[in-house]
């Protein structure tokens, strides 16, 4: 009879659980301000003990770092090796190479941060996860001016956006995150479009929508292999942040274009980072849909002079 | 006091999640130690208190995670609450199976996270990266449930709990 009681109290507390957890998401889904000022209270109060244990313990993660990533850095020198050797070797190669080069180049010198301010902040910590690969914490926060959405990028290029503000510490989602979408300009040919990162590969960046994107595989608005592409004044971050270059260009079924670009930035293996204090557009990142192919229409000037006879049935 | 202890319990185990297992990962994967609480809460406090610090715990590590708040509270609550509901017979005075216990629930917990996620509308979490995720994050947890288990009896403390925990508890309760 006690067990039976207790069994019932114990449903029962499950359910008020439970209750408790579907409140909690569907005010979360709804963007319940007080919430996510709580969650950011809670993230304050607990910064300094978790950076007392960084400092403390970061010996561990650094000797575990050089155990077992060892054999990853040799492996890097490996395949650098072997990309000079083949450059050397190959002389038509090493030109290529070096106008790759050059066109990475012109693509990153472009001066996109304007008179736009920008703060540098370290990056504390990747994923905290096993399913968030595609964020990072920033140890800087609102006390140094962020905002939600601000464009956080290097000097190669953009990373990514932030998605969290706390008082010193924030999160940035990046831009290979699949989830993420930019108002983009194809720099060869104009074109405006909306690309995003691909799961699993987080170097790679696809552009296959858009108002006016192109279809049916006009050869003329293809934009050329190794061209840059940059933020559109139409996104919701300052323009022309460089992106990346486009590596391939594809038209399957004959149908919307799709660019693939590889991103300027290596995602994976960023330590300082610039938050560009501009507040981000509330706008979608899209234009006004125009047409971006031309069709001449050629009629023949019989068929307006009404005195020609053209058309008349006989 | 208990609360006290317990705070403890899951401030050390948020931090070592946030600093150390940063860096130390095992296939690009690092243990759940916030899941490692909850299964333990279940374990030993069973099934009256066990689901409200398994809830507590998962709450704490919804707020560091980028999805939405209260799905691992959620399922840490409904795992916890089914360990320790399980028959006191089945449960043994052994590392051995406290280890199990451990992988199983942390593996179940991993996969309907990521099940839940996508039903709210977060994308790429169903693929062969989950079960990779959720093997290796439940051994993980079934190695750390052993340097961890008394330092959650000794945060549990003195009282009431599950019959089967108070035979594998060196400082057994009356």
């Amino acid at each position: 009879m006690a067990s039976a009681q207790r069994a019932g109290r114990s449903r029962y507390r499950l359910a008020l659980l439970v209750l408790t957890a579907v409140t909690l998401l569907s005010l979360d889904f709804r963007g319940f301000g007080p919430l996510d000022s709580a969650q950011s209270a809670v993230r304050d109060v607990l910064n300094p003990v978790t950076s007392l244990f960084d400092t403390v313990l970061s010996p561990v993660g650094d000797g575990w770092n050089a155990v077992f990533d060892y054999g990853d850095l040799e492996a890097r020198n490996e395949e650098l090796r072997r990309q000079i050797d083949e450059m050397r070797g190959d002389a038509i190669g090493a030109e290529a190479a070096l106008a790759a080069l050059e066109r990475l180049q012109n693509a990153v010198e472009i001066d996109f941060k304007g008179d736009i301010a920008t703060v540098a902040a370290t990056v504390l910590r990747g994923e905290v996860g096993n399913f968030d690969a595609d964020v990072v914490t920033l140890g800087k926060g609102s006390d140094s001016g962020f905002e939600v959405d601000m464009a956080v990028v290097t000097g190669a290029g953009f990373v990514g956006r932030l998605s969290r503000v706390d008082r010193s510490t924030s999160t940035v989602e990046l831009i290979s995150a699949s989830s993420l979408v930019i108002g983009v300009r194809l720099v060869s040919t104009d074109e405006v479009g909306l690309g995003h990162g691909v799961a699993g590969q987080p170097r790679q960046f696809v552009i296959n929508q858009g108002p006016s994107w192109p279809e049916g595989g006009n050869p003329e608005l293809l934009p050329e292999i190794g061209s840059a592409v940059v933020t559109d004044t139409g996104s919701r971050y300052p323009a022309e942040i460089p992106i990346g270059i486009v590596t391939d260009v594809s038209t399957p079924d004959g149908l919307a274009m799709v660019v693939i670009v590889e991103l300027s930035n290596d995602v994976g293996d960023l330590g300082f980072v610039s938050v560009m204090l501009d507040a981000a557009s509330d706008e979608v990142p899209l234009r006004p849909v125009t047409p971006s192919t031309v069709v001449s229409l050629e009629i023949d000037p019989k068929l307006l002079d009404p005195d020609s006879g053209a058309g008349a049935t006989p | 006091m208990t609360r006290l202890r317990l705070t403890l319990v899951f401030l050390i185990a948020i931090s070592l999640q946030l600093t150390v297992f940063i860096d130390i990962r095992v296939l690009g994967v690092a243990p759940e130690l916030l899941a490692l609480v909850a299964v333990l809460a279940g374990y030993f406090a069973g099934p009256r208190s066990g689901p409200s610090i398994a809830f507590a715990a998962g709450l704490l590590w919804d707020v560091y995670l980028p999805t939405h708040l209260g799905v691992s509270a959620l399922i840490f609550a409904v795992v916890a609450y089914s360990i320790g509901s399980v028959e006191a017979g089945l449960f043994h005075d052994s590392r051995l199976q406290l280890a199990v216990v451990a992988a199983l629930s942390t593996a179940l917990m991993v996969i309907a996270y990521a099940l839940s996620n996508e039903i709210l509308g977060e994308r790429g979490l169903i693929d062969m990266d989950m079960l990779k995720i959720a093997a290796v994050s439940g051994l993980f947890n079934a190695v750390l449930s052993v340097p961890a288990s008394p330092l959650m009896r000794w945060a549990l403390g003195p009282g009431p709990t599950r019959p089967a925990a108070a035979v594998n508890r060196p400082l057994s309760r009356g």
